[in-house]
């Protein structure tokens, strides 16, 4: 068991009541717009959705039950430096498994996601099976997400991400572990596979594979061939009518957050009604048909609502990673060769061709599902955690990949 | 006054008690963002400083004065009417007429954008409809576009440049101007487009454009080819290659709240409908980032906003046009435009936010008149209305390339002194 160090405390969720007075006093005073006949989901969320979850979040959705049962996951938190920022208070799920050799594994989210997303995985991650491995999971709040404190200046990008994130794992005594990740949780682990890989980070796996760059038709001949190719099967051309439709269409709330996250966050930090319509619309859009539950949803919302740093504050990871909006996220990532795991869910947001995948890094395992959308571990557990097994278990092509801690009982 | 033969229905603005009480009652709940440590010149980065929203707010809960407000802009003379639109049914339009003094002004439309509203007319309407020898008059109406302000917003989906033109046309003739001039910039610059189009010569005489963008089409260029040498030389024109980085930055970095209105404007609508300090954020960032150093009081800024907060549709519904004039998204707000043959006139003001060479101003029609400023920027007529009101005396008065456009209506009196 790693030795906590003096900075580390439990942590239990505990709103003031001044907070949910608050809340329910700007429900009471919540004003709505009205909508275009027959509009449904063509300008954005609909009415309809909107006037039942606000109704519900007034009337029925209890929030201290929630409260209580996210009580119930082991959370903690501890001071990490970050050189440059000083210091940063990290909030984050830590559950061990019985099986004292399991695979560390630090399970990072995106936007709009939260630590939460580890709740349906932890169980099975952690289980002890002689048929598949076992992992001790770290399930932060990225800074400025959830219960991790705020960044305060300007300049947080990819390297201080994943700083954060190497210390953080290593100050639990971590220090060789495997990254799991979608949204940002994909696109920061390119940034700590590039500053940590293989030295601490000895395998990684991805639900949403997008790589630094486009394939060249000079430096990746084949993935180039193969990508021209999938334009002539119906697969490959319905998932570039649908990566188009997403630039097209799809892209507002990363724009803004790209360039003006300040502006947005006046009405997300003051209006519940406003904040639960931005995220909803993700919600709904990106997952796969997942029949969410309107307590799930406010739940959700509410992590946004009573975040340590205010709603707005988690939207500036846009602007930082993509320079302002001048540059992409992913921009200057390139080829690494820390083995890596791709999850291929059919409702993901953007779907390349898989012979992207190869772009990213040294794939090394592949894992196909006929259900499940962007929010993987939300949507799929078992899917996911299926390809985990199958990525480090005995046999597999990730297995024993942290020397010492293959996952299984001696 | 001369007598107007055409019935009108006077409005007063009166925002009901309850709905001010709602906004108090908003505003003292408020919750603001944190931000991130910023030195001074740095404050907009990454969009409305916090410092700003709190003095601005500190202001709207304890100060600024709505019913204040309200009897000064009461004291302008407006009117609704109902307008018929093909497939939209009948929508109650909000408007300002001023009639000048000279029988014989000139009737002229004035059309506002987003974020803008009628108000923005307030400037020029005395310099406009003053009567002198030296220079022409003009009978002055400036609508509320449906969804804004005091105007009825469609209930249904695809309203679009024809409608707004429409609406434009028989408002103009139902007070008996059946022969007109047009004037706008932003969106109104974009409707004044299609309005010429459809109504140009027979009822839009000329028109006077302060934005003047467009989207070069292949077939307008090959019907000019004289202007193709000049267009060709734009990236060596020194004017044209500053034009050129404005409108760049422009389109990379302050463009994001047009995605997100194009495309989603009912999730954004929630926000600006529900907030006041959300709205104010969204409104007063486009106010200063858009005017050129224009100094902006509080209360001014306040009373702009409010317009939007009060306004009969909501502030979500001001945002539809985005979506209906891209086709949410997917197309471009210049489709179906052709290059208009009537009467153009252009003003250019240093602070517009996309900057076009001045030789593309030709691809937009029959340019007779152009005048540069050296101060002035998006909101030229509430920034700089002696400019504005001095350019399109140029333009319609004795002398000028479109004196006399309108049959009869010259602007000037026909007594002499």
């Amino acid at each position: 068991m790693a030795a906590a160090t003096s900075t580390e405390e439990s942590f239990k969720l505990a709103i003031p009541d001044a907070d949910l007075e608050l809340l329910r006093k700007k429900l009471d005073l919540v004003r709505l717009p009205d909508e275009l006949d027959g509009a449904e989901w063509d300008y954005g969320v609909p009415l309809d959705d909107v006037k039942r979850l606000v109704a519900h979040w007034q009337e029925k959705f209890d929030w201290r039950k929630s409260e209580a049962k996210i009580n119930e996951l082991p959370m903690f938190t501890r001071d990490i430096e970050v050189e440059g920022f000083g210091t940063l208070n990290a909030h984050y799920v830590h559950q061990r498994s019985e099986v004292d050799n399991a695979i560390p594994l630090l399970f990072v989210h995106g936007w709009p996601g939260h630590f939460l997303e580890v709740r349906k995985i932890l169980p099975l991650l952690t289980a002890k099976s002689p048929d598949h491995p076992s992992f001790h999971v770290v399930a932060p709040s990225l800074p400025g997400f959830g219960f991790s404190g705020a960044i305060k200046k300007t300049g947080f990008k990819g390297p201080q991400y994943a700083e954060f994130l190497n210390k953080l794992m290593i100050s639990l005594g971590y220090n060789e572990y495997v990254y799991q990740g979608g949204d940002w949780g994909h696109i920061l682990g390119l940034q700590a596979v590039t500053h940590y890989g293989h030295k601490h980070i000895k395998a990684w796996h991805s639900n949403m594979p997008l790589p630094g760059a486009r394939p060249s038709p000079v430096k990746n001949p084949l993935i180039f061939l193969s990508t021209v190719l999938s334009a002539f099967s119906q697969e490959g051309r319905a998932n570039m009518q649908r990566a188009q439709q997403f630039a097209q269409q799809g892209t507002g709330y990363s724009k803004m957050q790209s360039t003006k996250p300040q502006t947005l966050a006046y009405g997300l930090t003051d209006s519940p009604v406003g904040l639960l319509a931005w995220i909803y619309e993700k919600l709904v859009i990106w997952s796969d048909k997942y029949p969410w539950g309107d307590d799930e949803v406010l739940e959700w919302v509410s992590i946004y609502w009573f975040s340590r740093a205010g709603p707005g504050a988690a939207g500036r990871i846009y602007y930082e990673m993509a320079n302002g909006g001048t540059g992409n996220a992913l921009d200057g990532n390139v080829w690494q060769s820390v083995p890596l795991g791709i999850s291929y869910f059919p409702g993901e947001v953007v779907r390349l061709p898989r012979s992207w995948s190869h772009l990213i890094g040294k794939l090394v395992f592949e894992g196909e599902h006929e259900k499940g959308g962007h929010f993987a571990a939300h949507e799929a557990p078992e899917g996911l955690v299926g390809d985990l097994r199958k990525m480090y278990g005995k046999g597999g092509p990730a297995y024993g990949v942290v020397p010492g801690k293959d996952g299984y009982s001696a | 006054m001369s007598d107007f033969p055409v019935k009108e229905y006077p409005f007063t603005i009166h925002v009901p008690d309850a709905d001010l009480d709602l906004l108090q009652r908003k505003l003292d709940s408020t919750r603001l963002p944190d931000e991130l440590e910023l030195d001074g010149s740095q404050q907009w980065t990454y969009g409305t400083p916090l410092s700003s929203i709190k003095r601005l707010v500190a202001r709207w809960r304890e100060g600024y004065d709505w019913r204040k407000s309200e009897a000064e802009i009461n004291k302008l003379p407006m009117y609704t009417r109902d307008i018929s639109v093909d497939n939209f049914g009948t929508l109650n339009i909000h408007y300002v007429h001023q009639r000048s003094n000279v029988l014989d002004a000139i009737p002229l439309l004035f059309v506002h954008g987003w974020p803008g509203h009628f108000l923005e007319v307030r400037k020029l309407l005395p310099l406009l409809t003053e009567e002198s020898a030296d220079h022409p008059s003009f009978h002055v109406v400036a609508v509320s576009l449906p969804g804004y302000a005091f105007s009825e917003a469609p209930t249904k989906p695809g309203f679009g440049a024809p409608q707004f033109a429409e609406v434009f046309n028989k408002l103009m003739i139902s007070l008996g101007y059946e022969e007109y001039v047009y004037q706008g910039g932003d969106w109104a610059h974009v409707l004044g487009i299609r309005a010429a189009n459809m109504y140009g010569g027979r009822h839009i005489k000329a028109w006077h454009t302060n934005c003047p963008i467009t989207k070069p089409k292949l077939s307008t260029i090959l019907a000019h080819p004289s202007l193709i040498p000049r267009i060709l030389a734009s990236p060596f024109v020194k004017d044209a290659r500053e034009a050129y980085a404005t409108s760049k930055r422009y389109l990379s970095l302050e463009c994001a709240y047009m995605k997100e209105q194009e495309t989603r404007p009912q999730t954004l609508g929630y926000s600006l409908a529900d907030s006041p300090v959300g709205l104010l954020a969204w409104i007063y960032e486009k106010l200063v980032a858009w005017s050129d150093d224009y100094p902006w009081t509080d209360d001014e800024v306040l009373e702009w906003v409010s317009i939007y907060w009060f306004s009969r549709a909501g502030p979500a519904a001001s945002l539809r046009i985005y979506y209906e004039m891209s086709h949410g998204g997917t197309g471009d707000f210049f489709h179906g435009t052709q290059w208009i043959p009537i009467p153009t006139g252009v003003s250019y003001f240093p602070g517009e936010i996309v900057r076009l060479p001045k030789s593309w101003t030709r691809l937009l029609g029959n340019v007779v008149y152009q005048v540069e400023h050296d101060q002035g920027g998006h909101f030229a007529a509430h920034e700089v209305p002696e400019r504005l009101a001095c350019d399109l005396r140029k333009m319609f008065g004795r002398g000028g390339p479109a004196f006399g456009v309108v049959p009869g209506r010259s602007g000037y009196s026909l007594k002499k002194n």
